[in-house]
């Protein structure tokens, strides 16, 4: 089922382009990151798909409703983390989190608040001012809040920016429990390592759509794979014996490494070692390179100057 | 639902506003500064001038109300100045509807509150409607209060004999109607400042002009240009709603959404 859809969304302020032509989809339970340098319009997507500003034109569906009609009943149903985590800070956790569970319908507020405080570990600060908080207390309240009324679908912009390393840990381990659950999610964040563990698959925006794609699908379309074979010593009938296979795409030295392009290195990398092995080789460590989804994402914002 | 959600932004409005010295104090200090110094002002005034200092609005009061006549001249005098509280008393709502606007958008606006309160199902006249009672009604309940006590102190001074020349038709269409139209216009005015301003006192700033029409209303009747008879009263009642009404549109415009996310800063 598919819970967030987008046709050709687009948005325009003034003169200004922020995002064009936008068509996505992401299936319930998925993780979709979203990627981009500042002002590729991840922002103004969000703010688009939660119905809090209108596309120019195109449209978005979330969790079966248009984001430019009623967007009052849509929110009974999303859930969002935005940039600023915007507390009223000189009243108390609980009674913040309370005034915003009491736009919803149906919602046993009391409980619900509880539930959450407890769930992020803010129960014994409960009537502290949101002002004493630190930055991490305050995000882990933002997801509370954006918690509190069980979203289908949540949007978190950026939920670790700005936090010490210790903090954007904790907002971690707590969206990976969401993906756990089987939350759908659309994460705008500028952090890559954040976006490959959490992420099912990400779309890389610069305004229009750059690409759209599991991080590992996205390596492959850029990236050959990349097989390093660690030797005792590299002889030329080795070298000779991995260029006789068919299935090698390049092969280099360096050092006591041989450095293999394969098309399909879990089905040829066995055959690959035994003839090795059997030109006399003899292997130490057989590992595959990986590009880090960094040099994807540069890679690819490269293409598009 | 709608009058769950006008009232939870109403409770919230008077929570943040309670937790600050500064706010109660002036929400509460301001009125009875303005009450008393009406009170000092007629007790000071007939003592330091003579009434032929205001001789035209004297003969437009004994116009109006003839049985005045009776009465010796210092006490014309001061049922003169009495007689002005009813416009001086629109400088209580202003100021109160003004400080609750601005200081609850601005603040909104710093803390960036907004963003989130319009992803949840609150419709934003919902919003704003709960913002301007938030606002309107400790305005209209403090001068109506404040009126009680100046009445008050007018009969402690030893003026109760004057009541009956204080409390005219005028006064109380002033009381019911002009003051909310005042309170609403205030707040409104409040709520566009707010949307411009990048803090609450660049925000009084441009809503306090509303305190010069105000000053006017004062000054004309005081200078003996203009008597405010019930009637007159009435049509500038009215048309202050009306005001209120133009006014209105201007703020639903900046309090929508994309507006507020988009444009605010």
């Amino acid at each position: 089922m598919t819970l967030i859809e987008t046709h050709e969304l687009t948005k325009r302020f003034g003169g200004r382009t922020a995002v064009e032509g936008l068509t996505l989809d992401v299936k319930e339970g998925e993780v979709l990151g979203l990627l981009g340098p500042n002002g590729a319009g991840k922002t103004t997507t969000i703010r688009m798909l939660t119905g809090i500003i209108a596309p120019t034109s195109g449209y978005a569906v979330v969790a079966g409703r248009r984001t430019d009609g009623e967007v009052e009943e849509l929110h009974e149903h999303i859930g969002l983390l935005p940039e600023a985590p915007g507390f009223y800070e000189r009243l108390s956790a609980r009674r913040n989190l309370e005034y915003f569970a009491r736009f919803y319908s149906n919602l046993q507020v009391n409980a619900q608040v509880e539930k959450y405080l407890k769930l992020m570990g803010l129960w014994e600060r409960r009537d502290d001012r949101v002002g004493t908080f630190s930055k991490g207390m305050k995000q882990r309240l933002v997801l509370a809040r954006a918690l509190l009324h069980e979203p289908k679908v949540l949007f978190l912009d950026e939920p670790t920016a700005g936090l010490d390393p210790e903090a954007a840990c904790e907002v971690r381990e707590l969206i990976g429990q969401l993906r756990e659950e089987g939350r759908t999610i659309l994460l705008s964040t500028h952090n890559l390592s954040e976006a490959e563990e959490l992420c099912d698959r990400i779309a890389l925006l610069r305004t229009r759509l750059v690409a759209l794609d599991t991080p590992e699908g996205l390596r492959r379309r850029l990236f050959r794979r990349r097989v390093m074979v660690r030797l005792e010593g590299i002889e030329d009938a080795i070298v000779e014996a991995a260029r006789g296979l068919d299935f090698v795409l390049s092969l280099k030295c360096d050092g006591d490494r041989l450095i293999v392009e394969l098309a399909d290195p879990e089905r040829e990398r066995p055959e690959l070692v035994t003839r090795l092995v059997e030109a006399g080789g003899r292997v130490l460590e057989v590992f595959e390179e990986r590009h880090s989804l960094e040099e994807v994402y540069l890679s690819l914002m490269e293409e598009q100057r | 639902m709608t009058r769950k959600r006008i009232l939870n932004v109403l409770h919230k409005e008077w929570a943040v506003m309670a937790t600050s010295l500064n706010n109660v104090l002036f929400v509460t200090l301001l009125p009875l500064l303005i009450t008393a110094q009406a009170l000092l002002f007629v007790w000071l005034v007939p003592r330091f001038a003579g009434e032929s200092l205001l001789q035209g609005a004297l003969e437009k009061l004994r116009a109006a109300l003839p049985s005045l006549e009776g009465l010796p001249a210092e006490e014309q005098f001061q049922v003169l100045l009495l007689q002005q509280f009813n416009f001086y008393l629109l400088l209580i709502p202003v100021m109160i509807a003004i400080g609750f606007a601005t200081f609850n958008i601005v603040e909104e606006k710093q803390t960036r509150t907004l963003e989130p309160l319009l992803a949840t199902p609150v419709w934003t006249w919902e919003l704003l409607l709960g913002k301007a009672l938030s606002g309107a009604i400790p305005a209209l309940l403090i001068t109506w209060a404040c009126t009680g006590l100046f009445l008050l102190g007018v009969v402690s001074l030893g003026w109760g004999d004057l009541l009956g020349f204080i409390l005219t038709p005028s006064w109380f269409v002033v009381l019911f109607l002009l003051v909310p139209a005042v309170a609403v216009l205030s707040f409104l005015l409040g709520v566009v400042g707010s949307s411009r301003a990048a803090d609450p006192k660049s925000a009084q700033n441009i809503a306090i002009l509303i305190v010069v029409p105000v000053l006017a209303l004062i000054g004309v009747q005081v200078a003996g240009l203009v008597w405010f008879t019930p009637l007159l009263v009435l049509v500038l009642a009215l048309g202050v709603w009306v005001v209120d009404l133009l006014m209105l549109r201007v703020a639903v415009h900046l309090f929508r959404r994309e507006t507020i996310v988009v444009e605010w800063r």
